[in-house]
């Protein structure tokens, strides 16, 4: 076994030679591998891998939760994309993904830095706007529900108070889904500013020295050391604020349900309704299938554009 | 020179104030929605839409908490939650780090196979799941159970990822010795390796939890009784419906009720939280 240390060269003679004489202690080691992994591969296979292949396989079956099982072909996927719900439900996802994508990297970008500068009391600053990650969504929208009421809700006072004409937020299609967005954003910015601020604390302080010694000032260091370094942060909190964007459920569950007008009625809604209260299990498993392929289809697109930029 | 330095030194007081204003209006976005829950919970009736709005209630109570506990089975929503989330993570831990001591310390045939396809399901939305797990579940008798909100959830991916990538920073040589004194596999991993690794597997049993009280769209699918219901969901049903009409101190404390615990997790064991996420990036 020591021969593997040898040069590449070598690495086919010594792997060939090990088969002989290490082949046992080898197939030892495979053996303890699989049994280590046994009790959770047994887990993920019966809850996470069968239950994928499954629901794409029930997509193309008529199934209700009586009745025997049939293949149908293509005809869920006819019908979901002939209601005019489900085009609601994904139009109005999609636009929820586009109001808090960019607020939701910017922000957590521009927090990050505001608060990896060496100053007393960021701390707390931080600890701050990382308490909501903690809060459960049901309270989440419980407690959003009131602050944007439009006749007691703190948000509306404040306008008010600076000249803005009260807002019927979760009562008015047009402002139902900016309300949802704005208490996504609040609730779940924490996570990129700590991916930002880990990634930013990775960032040598000598390199920032050494530009600003050659000259460069604030913004140029921002643009030309910091933004690239970051790179690989801004690829992963981009892939998960959008993926989990298109998952949405529990705010909308809980603030609004779905209304006023539908507006707020997102594809997880969608889902939970045609299984759980409609028990068409086909066509809602077809509507989580086109869910994974609209996440697939975005994460690949934004994977392509950041190694293109 | 001299002026330089002056110059310098302005700007950077004219900086620090201006990230001082800054972090005073962050403060106040994020801090004033937890702050009045906390206060309008302890309000009494006439001065809860008193206007204009008041920060510190004339004559605090608990009258919402009495009322609360009075009229929705709180005490069994949060046993529930506790049981829950106690269990999902003691079943995480055990079989999340087992797993992952082969995926980052052995070489054997399938290992790359194996971890390709269970860190692809962090691209998975796990709402896909949930109307062939239902179906599942419901064919064994088993929809409305603690074995449903607890067992599934253990398949999820994200302590095998952290958990690996902390066994891999254990020292091959250590492991080498300690097979060389005659230990066994599994004696390395319960003596030598766990040990070594505490603040790693306290970051996956923290998330778990954390993740497992606030899960709301699984619980609300497979229960349907208060026996089985936990905290999410049974608060959701105190909004919407019947519970429209229900006093915003109520509200308030239900929401108070249910943050509390993760909030004293939260802010115990903060580094653990940023350290998960900075490893992983994943949310629960």
């Amino acid at each position: 076994m020591t021969s593997l240390t040898s040069q590449p060269a070598g690495r086919s003679k010594a792997r060939r030679a090990s088969a002989q004489e290490g082949g046992a202690v080898r197939s030892g080691m495979t053996l303890a591998a699989y049994l280590f992994l046994s009790p959770y591969l047994a887990l993920f296979i019966a809850f996470m891998l069968l239950p994928t292949l499954a629901a794409v396989g029930i997509s193309f079956m008529r199934w209700d939760i009586l009745g025997t099982p049939e293949f149908i072909g293509l005809d869920n996927y006819r019908q979901i994309f002939a209601d005019p719900l489900f085009l609601t439900a994904i139009k109005n996802t999609f636009y929820f993904v586009f109001l808090t994508a960019i607020p939701m990297v910017v922000l957590g970008l521009a927090l990050a830095m505001l608060l990896d500068q060496k100053l007393k009391g960021t701390a707390f600053v931080r600890t701050v706007v990382f308490l909501p990650y903690v809060v459960m969504v049901s309270t989440v929208g419980i407690l959003w529900g009131w602050l944007f009421d439009k006749g007691t809700g703190l948000v509306n006072y404040y306008l008010t108070a600076i000249g803005i004409e009260p807002i019927a937020w979760l009562k008015d299609p047009h402002w139902s889904m900016p309300a949802l967005a704005i208490t996504t954003v609040w609730w779940t910015v924490n996570t990129n500013m700590i991916i930002f601020l880990a990634a930013l604390q990775d960032i040598s302080e000598e390199l920032h020295d050494a530009a600003t010694l050659d000259g460069a000032g604030p913004w140029q260091r921002f643009v030309y050391i910091t933004l690239p370094l970051l790179r690989p942060a801004m690829a992963l909190v981009t892939a998960l604020t959008i993926i989990n964007g298109w998952r949405v459920f529990g705010q909308a569950y809980v603030m609004t349900q779905g209304g006023p007008e539908a507006s707020t009625f997102v594809i997880v809604q969608y889902i939970y309704l045609t299984a759980f209260q409609n028990f068409e299990m086909g066509p809602a498993a077809a509507a989580g299938v086109v869910l994974l392929l609209i996440t697939l289809v975005f994460s690949l697109a934004q994977m392509k554009l950041m190694k293109a930029i | 020179m001299q002026d330089q330095r002056s110059n310098r030194a302005g700007k950077s007081f004219s900086g620090r104030a201006l990230a001082y204003v800054l972090m005073a209006v962050v403060t106040a976005l994020w801090g004033a929605p937890i702050l009045w829950m906390l206060v309008t919970s302890i309000k009494p009736e006439s001065e809860i839409y008193a206007y204009p709005p008041a920060w510190i209630p004339d004559a605090p109570t608990l009258d919402a908490y009495g009322a609360l506990f009075q009229r929705f089975p709180m005490l069994t929503w949060f046993r529930n939650s506790a049981v829950v989330g106690i269990l999902t993570t003691v079943l995480t831990l055990a079989v999340d780090a087992l797993a992952a001591y082969p995926l980052a310390r052995m070489q054997f045939p399938g290992r790359r196979v194996i971890m390709g396809v269970i860190f692809a399901t962090f691209l998975l939305p796990y709402e896909l799941l949930f109307v062939p797990l239902f179906l599942g579940l419901n064919s064994y008798g088993l929809v409305d159970s603690i074995f449903s909100l607890t067992v599934p959830a253990s398949a999820n991916a994200f302590g095998v990822f952290l958990l690996t990538q902390f066994f891999q920073a254990v020292p091959r040589e250590l492991e080498d010795a300690a097979i060389m004194d005659g230990c066994s596999r599994f004696g390395f991993f319960w003596r030598i390796l766990l040990p070594l690794t505490k603040p790693g597997l306290a970051t996956v049993a923290i998330f778990t939890f954390v993740a497992s009280w606030n899960n709301f769209f699984w619980p609300l699918i497979a229960t349907n009784s208060d026996e089985t219901r936990t905290l999410p969901v049974g608060l959701a049903t105190l909004v919407g419906g019947a519970g429209m009409s229900m006093k915003q101190s109520v509200l308030m404390a239900s929401a108070v009720v249910a943050t509390l615990p993760t909030a004293i997790f939260f802010l115990a064991l903060q580094r653990h939280f940023v350290r998960g996420i900075a490893a992983t990036g994943i949310k629960g």
